[in-house]
């Protein structure tokens, strides 16, 4: 059962960066790369030897290893639909939101080691947006929390659609792009490394480091994408094939909406970030609201 | 019992006796004292019973009266080590050849220092608790400002001096109104008196315990202090004034709306002394301002507990308080370890300037190892002892939040914003960490630098190795916070069991994992072949350190969210013209309260008084006139009081 669980994250993972791909191209009217380019380029850059800056330590290398097994950890709190948690006890909550900070100050601390001037500023460009982007995500857990009278990823996660419920789901949206760094916060196609957060943190990474950050990347786009679905649809009373069914789509419906998303919005100038992201915890703190007043009745 | 802690005082008072003659029988005296008494303390912890003392003599017309019970003996046990690991480091920080002399004052005043502190922990009472504190407070001040040739810290000593006084001022008051209501200066569980006088030990504790806005004295004493010095004031010292907090809040009744209260000073505190931190140039400051967001953080934990106990007790109090308990050792171990690591940057560079270092991990591995493990912690972050204090701070707030219980509001921005806080203390130890350590050297004397000796590391090493250990095996600290705890409030002292027991295991193979990771990846990375090359940064030739961001770019953003809220000051002019000159950009971020609020208000009352001279002019026929004028008005008011 475990291996299978984490069959599920690791192989699974880097179809969705693939999917979204799809959907960019297929509005686009192009025909764009294959759905598995991603597992394409891991291998290929696992081959590859690593080009280390005179000025970076091991700690370079070994920082997003680091990262990955937080990011991995983390996807092994999340419940998946009728499957159930790997790991489950009260508060793991917590340590799942402490896990992708985890991998954030590791994949950060790698940033600064080459004294890169676009490290800096993707690193600094990072965690100052994860202030707000986590206060989010934490009022997001607080109403989920609230709603069930829980404080454990599995029955959190299987809570009844309340009123709040339309706004958790947009504020967790929000949050999932800023997170992945997706557009309207991030453009990770583009190659004006002025204008990347995630992308330009990894610019001075090469060869098997590189395929562990895209890899974990991928990993943590899943992650959002099942604590999205999984908190919004009542998986919990669903027969167990029809709720993996619901799990699969739900996040396939995100992964389409995040390739929507980066068809049809621009990407925001950075003086706007901090605002939508603050409208992410306006609506996940409403649906808090929403939840302690007794919505979820 | 009474013998381990007769012991261990008498080993400091002779560790102070020494301290002029020989060092290292000082030296030898301090250790014994602090690991004797820690091991008392970990005796009352672990035992069922307090400890308590009574002398046959008077002291001050007061009889005697010492007592260690599980608070009390909480708070011993970080004054007992970083007491220890402090005079280890500054063994080789501090050392005679450099300070003659001033080397072995900060002995005697060390030593004196952790005295206090342990008698402020055990006096039961208020006479004498109103002495060892001021005695203590005195010493901190003496050691502030050992380096006393610099202008910087004599003016740092004294607003430390001065803040100190406003504090003690209404303890004075506050224990004499207590006595006068109890009727006795011994102190210990009262009940019939005003709520009120909670206020005022609040105010008063909350001037030494540093939170916001009572933080002014802080930064610019921890960061002119020796940093070994700043390390004990920082990790222990202010923790005194959360000791009077929590002891009084659990002795006195306290106002219906004590824990909302205590809730939100901690949660203002957390956020903004963090976000003050971010935005520091000088590490140490950095540093000071996050001890700020970390008393912030124990208050919300305090506050939730105090909130649990005026509603009936409720189980979630007691992880609140345990988790703010447990952030008292882990603030001080991570703390003291991160002002090691600056001692240790200021020794090999001459420097706190953040923006004036770079690169100093090639030169110094094991600080920069050292000094990251505690960037983590601080951060809170998994698998540390941080994460572990928070995580029961947050699983006492979430409980609550899950009872919707009218009352436990507060919890909710609560949480939040202390969720806010850990993601900016991120923020503020990736800046420290990257400008210091990574990257390249921005000035000569960063690039010059050398790893200091084993008698720096060997001390940041113990307190590394303790935070790796809470972080990895909390169940075994357990027993001593449920202890703590049972005996802050009564009614938990029936302990549930060890709320670590997943918790625990997880964070251990965390750990095990992330090193194993770590370990193939750089084995794999190596038999791919490694090549060495100039950072790419964007296919420049020669990329030059004045190319990499800085400390005032990477906290850019931060600044500009809490621009009004700092106050900052900027001058800023465009470049102008195809060959641009006398462009600027100067940004200052002020002392805001100090500077904004109370030296204003400082400045109002000298000028008050000034005002209030002009009638002391020494002309007698003025002050004949004062008289008549006085007498009249004294005879005018008797004569209308007599008439009804």
């Amino acid at each position: 059962m475990m291996i299978v669980r984490i069959f599920l994250w690791v192989a699974l993972a880097p179809l969705l960066p693939g999917l979204i791909n799809k959907v960019k191209a297929w509005v686009a009217g192009r025909r764009g790369p294959p759905v598995l380019q991603l597992y394409y380029d891991l291998i290929r850059l696992w081959q590859k030897g690593v080009v280390l800056s005179t000025l970076a330590s091991p700690a370079f290398v070994v920082a997003p290893a680091v990262a990955w097994v937080a990011l991995a950890c983390a996807a092994f709190l999340v419940p998946l639909g009728p499957a159930g948690a790997g790991l489950s006890f009260r508060g793991d909550v917590l340590l799942m939101v402490y896990l992708l900070a985890l991998a954030r100050f590791c994949t950060a601390w790698a940033a600064m080691e080459t004294g890169s001037a676009f490290g800096g500023m993707g690193a600094a460009r990072e965690v100052s947006y994860a202030v707000l982007s986590e206060a989010a995500l934490f009022a997001a857990m607080l109403s989920l929390a609230v709603q069930t009278g829980s404080v454990s990823l599995v029955a959190m996660l299987s809570p009844t659609p309340g009123a709040g419920t339309l706004l958790l789901a947009a504020g967790l949206f929000i949050v999932l792009l800023a997170e992945n760094c997706h557009v309207p916060f991030d453009d990770p196609n583009t190659h004006l490394e002025l204008t990347m957060i995630h992308e330009a943190m990894a610019l001075d990474h090469s060869g098997p480091p590189l395929a562990v950050i895209l890899h974990g990347a991928s990993m943590k786009l899943l992650l959002f994408a099942v604590l999205l679905t999984a908190a919004v649809l009542p998986l919990g009373s669903l027969s167990p094939l029809a709720a993996a069914g619901a799990l699969a789509g739900g996040v396939l419906l995100v992964t389409i909406g995040v390739g929507l998303a980066e068809s049809f919005l621009a990407r925001f100038a950075f003086r706007h970030v901090p605002l939508l992201l603050t409208m992410g915890i306006l609506l996940c703190l409403f649906s808090l609201l929403v939840a302690w007043k007794g919505g979820a009745a | 019992m009474s013998g381990a802690l007769v012991f261990s005082a008498l080993c400091l008072l002779a560790a102070m006796g020494t301290s002029a003659g020989s060092a290292r029988a000082s030296f030898a005296f301090t250790m014994a004292g602090t690991l004797v008494g820690l091991l008392a303390a970990l005796g009352v912890l672990l035992g069922p019973d307090d400890w308590e003392w009574t002398g046959a003599f008077l002291v001050g017309g007061e009889r005697m009266h010492l007592r260690l019970d599980g608070v009390g003996a909480i708070f011993l046990v970080p004054v007992c080590v970083i007491g220890a690991a402090g005079a280890a480091y500054a063994r080789a920080y501090w050392p005679d050849s450099d300070f003659p002399g001033a080397a072995a004052r900060g002995r005697a005043w060390w030593n004196a220092l952790i005295l206090c502190m342990g008698l402020v922990l055990t006096i039961s009472n208020g006479l004498h608790f109103l002495i060892a504190w001021e005695a203590f407070a005195l010493c901190g001040y003496f050691l502030i400002t050992l380096d006393n040739r610099r202008p910087e810290v004599r003016k740092a000593g004294w607003l430390y001096l001065a803040s100190s006084h406003a504090g003690t001022l209404a303890l004075m008051a506050f224990f004499t109104l207590l006595a006068a209501h109890t009727g006795t200066w011994e102190l210990g569980p009262v009940r019939d008196v005003p709520p009120a006088l909670f206020w005022l030990a609040l105010f008063g504790f909350g001037m030494k315990a540093g939170f916001f806005p009572c933080h002014i004295w802080l930064p610019s004493a921890h960061a002119n202090a020796p940093s070994h010095v700043s390390a004990v004031m920082s990790g222990v010292a202010i923790k005194m004034g959360v000791y009077g907090i929590v002891r009084f809040g659990g002795w006195l009744p306290v106002p219906a709306e004590a824990g909302q209260v205590v809730i939100g000073l901690g949660a203002a505190s957390a956020v903004l002394g963090i976000a003050f931190a971010m935005a520091q140039n000088d590490l140490k400051r950095l540093l000071a301002y996050c001890s700020v967001e970390n008393i912030g953080v124990i208050l919300i934990g305090l506050g939730a507990a105090q909130m649990a106990r005026t509603h009936g007790n409720a189980a979630w109090g007691q992880l609140a308080i345990a988790g703010a308990l447990l952030h008292v050792w882990n603030h001080a171990l991570f703390k003291s370890l991160l002002f090691f690591g600056a001692g240790s940057v200021l020794h090999a560079t001459g420097t706190r300037e953040m923006s004036r270092l770079g690169g100093l991990g090639r030169a110094m591995p094991w600080t920069a190892g050292l000094f990251a493990l505690g960037a983590a912690a601080v951060c809170g972050l998994p698998p540390l002892n941080g994460f572990v204090g928070e995580w029961l701070i947050y699983l006492g707030l979430f409980d609550a939040a899950t009872t919707r219980a009218g009352f436990a509001w507060a919890v909710l921005p609560a949480a939040i914003l202390l969720a806010s806080a850990g993601a900016l203390a991120l923020a503020a130890f990736i800046k420290a960490g990257g400008m210091i350590f990574l990257g390249a050297a921005r000035t000569k004397p960063a690039a010059q630098a050398h790893e200091c000796g084993a008698g720096m590391l060997a001390p940041m090493g113990v307190l590394a190795a303790a935070c790796a250990v809470i972080g990895l095996a909390p169940g075994l600290v357990w027993p001593a916070i449920a202890r703590a705890a049972g005996s802050w409030n009564p009614a938990w002292a029936h302990a549930e069991k060890s709320p670590f027991a997943t918790l625990g295991p997880a964070q251990a193979a965390l750990a095990a994992l992330a090193a194993a990771a770590g370990f193939l990846l750089w084995k794999k990375s190596r038999a791919n072949g490694l090549r060495r090359g100039l950072t790419w940064d964007c296919g420049y030739r020669s990329p030059a350190p004045r190319m990499q961001y800085t400390s005032g770019s990477f906290a850019g953003i931060v600044a500009g969210w809490f621009f009004r809220t700092f106050g900052s000051e900027r001058k800023f002019r465009r470049p102008h013209g195809p060959f641009p000159e006398g462009s600027i950009l100067l940004e200052r971020i002020p002392e805001t309260v100090l500077e904004r609020w109370v030296e204003p208000a400082g400045a109002a009352i000298t000028r008050l008084s000034h005002a209030a001279l002009s009638l002391q002019h020494g002309r007698l026929q003025a002050y004949i006139l004062y008289l008549v004028v006085g007498l009249a008005a004294v005879g005018a008011l008797v004569f209308l009081e007599g008439k009804p």
